[in-house]
């Protein structure tokens, strides 16, 4: 399980298990939260209301809040964007839900010429403090249009903070932080980290959750495990392969692996992975977005500029080859990020 | 309509004609002998709005400093109007560390949240954050308004139609203002739009829309005062199209070789013949024209020193106002 | 001792099987009344499942194993 910078035991009572949570439930609990706290926050975007968001991360909030303020919207991405980004540099913090990733072609001008912009275009004079959420990932058919991660280019955009949760705690934690923020943060969960009823799920997507409202920092990697014999940085669903990975090859062969967790893309925690690189001198990144100019490539890159004879062996990566995610099962496994290709990746690395 | 009115949107109209004009003078003086983009003082793509000032003056005539605006790539005469303070404007223009995003955003993204003014350099998508401020408004209970100013052009754009839609069904209070200066760079309004008026298009989105046909500033602000009622009273938004004029180029430096009837623009310019309507019904004579001229050169003449005189940017804080 | 029970969610098929799709909580964890004890699913419609009564909950069907809307899935002791 991914260590967090929370406590995780706070508000067990003595004999009580920690209460657990899915991921899903973990992200509304954390809006629900702030939503108490602050009459500032709205929830906007299609579905989220009556039906809690496709992904569930709204469950139960119109019902807990009202319409006022879990807002349904017609599918206009550019308008309900651009509307919460018009209500936050007014004050608000709204909570904006595109519910995929993979949409974000038709609204890209807002999010990124507009959202993230206007901080810096207007000399820091005004904010817009909110959060654009959406759903990313495959592993379930749902091919091209639907399984991409996307994160890398929205990291590769300046002006926006980036931050992508692998478990329940970090999600209700990364998005209080998210939404107190008064950056615009861009929140990106997997879909398989949810913990839905109708779609296969690791174990870690149910997972203690402390009760109380909690900030996650942004900016800030965790070491999910400590590892000498070589460092894995990765996020999101990733990380839990990684973990299994390692899981199976401490046993299998006494392999030690380290395993980060990014939690956030940007600002990234460039200080964690050298110093664990500094250790280890072996680096693999597995990432689930497209290879080529993105997470993979910085990371090695920070690494080559920072001192490239900390690496006793060549940079290795795991991500989707440069290929859009084919809907057939058999290819699809073929291209994402899956245990076995990382397994071999490790085996790869620990060779050279 | 009383005079004091009719002499305020005079004086808002020449301000920024002068400004227009002082702008234009900056522009070009050190980018001789051929136009240089990016040479001078005043560097970049340069849209001046000459021609254009009644929509503004008509418009913001009937806004409160706490009421928000939106305006496009071509936003100076909707700045002046709506009161964003000059010196800081002119300076951001220049570049200068004085000016209202210290230099970031130039020209075209022009930020004064005293009086809530944003402008952007992409077509209609200012429609989309008004709409966010009159939620914001709309919420808090009060009656501001947001006023989100585009082109014909920006009807034709997706942002544009959402926009409507949105603002209709949630009943927000805004108010669309288009203006239609019959070129979108340098297609004309029949190449590019199917139907002659969007105000035909607001009937499409259940929302009034009106088309002021003449450049008018007393229709334009009669129309307008209806839409912004309309907002305050939470009746939701209406759409103003004002057939208006661009006297220059789209851009500084635009040759303008597409358009045919240029030699006659000169002769539709608003100002003189609004000066000449209230010369000629008594609210204005040419000792008091004088007088609203002299005094609107002072103000630019100020502004611009005092933008040359404003600090450029040091490099080193490019990095700077990234996240707040 | 109290019995936690599938919950109802079709109407129109009041014998179909579901699966249990998440346990929140562990074979032997104390729970408290109300506690959301498990996720579970009809065909297209999921539900929660929440402890009917305080104490020391025993649980009789695993993850996503099927079962039938009615049957009893665990006990609170």
């Amino acid at each position: 399980m991914s260590a967090t910078d929370t406590s995780a035991a706070a508000g067990a009572e003595a004999g009580q298990a920690e209460r657990k949570l899915t991921t899903a439930r973990a992200i509304a609990e954390g809006i629900g939260q702030e939503m108490e706290r602050d009459q500032g926050v709205v929830v906007i975007g299609e579905d989220v209301g009556a039906y809690g968001g496709i992904f569930g991360a709204t469950g139960g909030l119109l019902d807990q809040f009202g319409p006022e303020r879990v807002l349904d919207t017609p599918i206009s991405e550019t308008a309900f964007i651009g509307l919460g980004i018009g209500a936050a540099v007014e004050g608000m913090r709204p909570v904006v839900e595109l519910m995929f990733a993979d949409f974000f072609g038709v609204c890209m001008d807002q999010i990124y010429n507009h959202m993230a912009k206007i901080h810096y275009e207007s000399g820091g004079n005004v904010k817009v403090p909110m959060v654009l959420m959406m759903a990313a990932g495959g592993g379930y058919s749902d091919a091209e249009q639907h399984s991409q991660c996307l994160w890398g280019t929205f990291a590769h955009l300046p002006g926006m903070k980036v931050v992508v949760p692998s478990n329940p705690a970090d999600a209700k934690g990364l998005m209080i932080s998210a939404i107190r923020d008064d950056s615009p943060v861009v929140y990106v969960f997997h879909k398989g980290i949810m913990g839905l009823p109708w779609m296969a799920k690791n174990p870690r997507s149910v997972a203690p959750v402390p009760e109380e409202a909690y900030e996650t920092p942004i900016g800030k990697a965790a070491v999910a495990r400590e590892g000498t014999d070589a460092t894995v940085v990765t996020l999101s669903l990733s990380v839990h392969h990684a973990l299994d990975v390692a899981e199976k090859m401490a046993s299998e062969s006494g392999v030690d692996l380290a395993v980060i967790d990014l939690r956030s893309l940007v600002p990234l925690d460039t200080e964690t992975i050298l110093s664990s690189v500094a250790r280890t001198g072996r680096l693999l990144v597995i990432d689930e977005d497209y290879q080529s100019f993105g997470v993979s490539g910085e990371i090695g890159a920070r690494v080559a500029e920072t001192d490239p004879g900390l690496l006793r062996a060549p940079l290795r990566r795991v991500a989707v080859p440069d290929v859009p995610i084919p809907y057939a099962r058999s290819l699809e496994r073929a291209v994402l990020p899956t245990p076995e290709r990382i397994e071999a990746a490790v085996h790869d690395l620990l060779k050279a | 309509m009383d005079d004091k009115t009719r002499l305020d949107l005079y004086r808002v109209m020449v301000l920024s004609r002068t400004y227009e004009e002082a702008i234009l003078r900056e522009y070009h003086a050190d980018k001789k002998p051929a136009f240089d983009i990016g040479a001078g003082l005043v560097p970049g793509e340069m849209h001046l709005s000459a021609g254009q000032e009644p929509v503004a003056a008509g418009v913001c005539a009937h806004l409160r400093g706490d009421d928000a605006v939106t305006a496009s790539h071509r936003p100076h005469h909707v700045a002046i109007a709506h009161g964003v303070d000059l010196d800081k404007m002119t300076a951001e223009i220049f570049g200068r560390e004085g000016g209202l995003g210290h230099g970031r955003g130039g020209h075209m993204h022009l930020f004064d949240p005293h009086v809530h003014f944003s402008c952007s350099g992409i077509i209609a998508e200012g429609l989309p954050p008004a709409l966010g401020q009159a939620f914001a408004f709309k919420r808090a209970g009060s009656d501001r308004v947001a006023v989100a100013f585009t082109g014909e052009g920006a009807a034709n754009q997706g942002a544009f139609h959402e926009s409507l839609n949105l603002a209709a069904l949630w009943k927000l209070p805004v108010v669309f203002v288009v203006e239609d200066n019959d070129w979108a760079i340098s297609v004309p309004r029949d190449v590019s739009t199917a139907i002659p008026s969007n105000a035909d298009r607001a009937t499409g989105y259940g929302i009034p829309g009106e088309r002021i046909d003449d450049n008018d500033v007393e229709a334009i602000y009669a129309a307008a005062g209806t839409a912004v009622g309309r907002a305050r009273a939470g009746e939701g938004p209406t759409l103003v199209e004002i057939h208006t004029l661009r006297l220059w180029g789209h851009f500084e430096g635009d040759p303008q070789a597409y358009r045919p009837e240029l030699a006659d623009v000169p002769g539709q310019d608003p100002i003189p013949a609004y000066e000449q309507r209230l010369t000629q019904d008594g609210v204005l004579d040419a000792d008091a024209a004088k007088a609203i001229k002299d005094e609107a050169s002072d103000r630019v003449e100020k502004a611009i020193s005092f933008a040359k005189s404003s600090p450029v940017p040091a490099p080193e804080t490019a990095l700077d106002y990234l996240f707040a | 001792m109290a019995e936690v029970v599938f919950p109802q969610l079709s109407e129109k098929e009041p014998d179909a099987e579901g699966v249990l799709a998440t346990w929140f909580v562990s074979d032997g964890d104390q729970v408290a009344s109300g506690q959301l004890l498990a996720e579970v699913m009809v065909e297209k419609v999921s539900g929660e499942v929440l402890a009917p009564a305080a104490g020391r909950v025993r649980l009789l069907v695993a993850e996503d194993q099927t079962a039938r809307q009615g049957e009893v899935i665990a006990r609170v002791d």
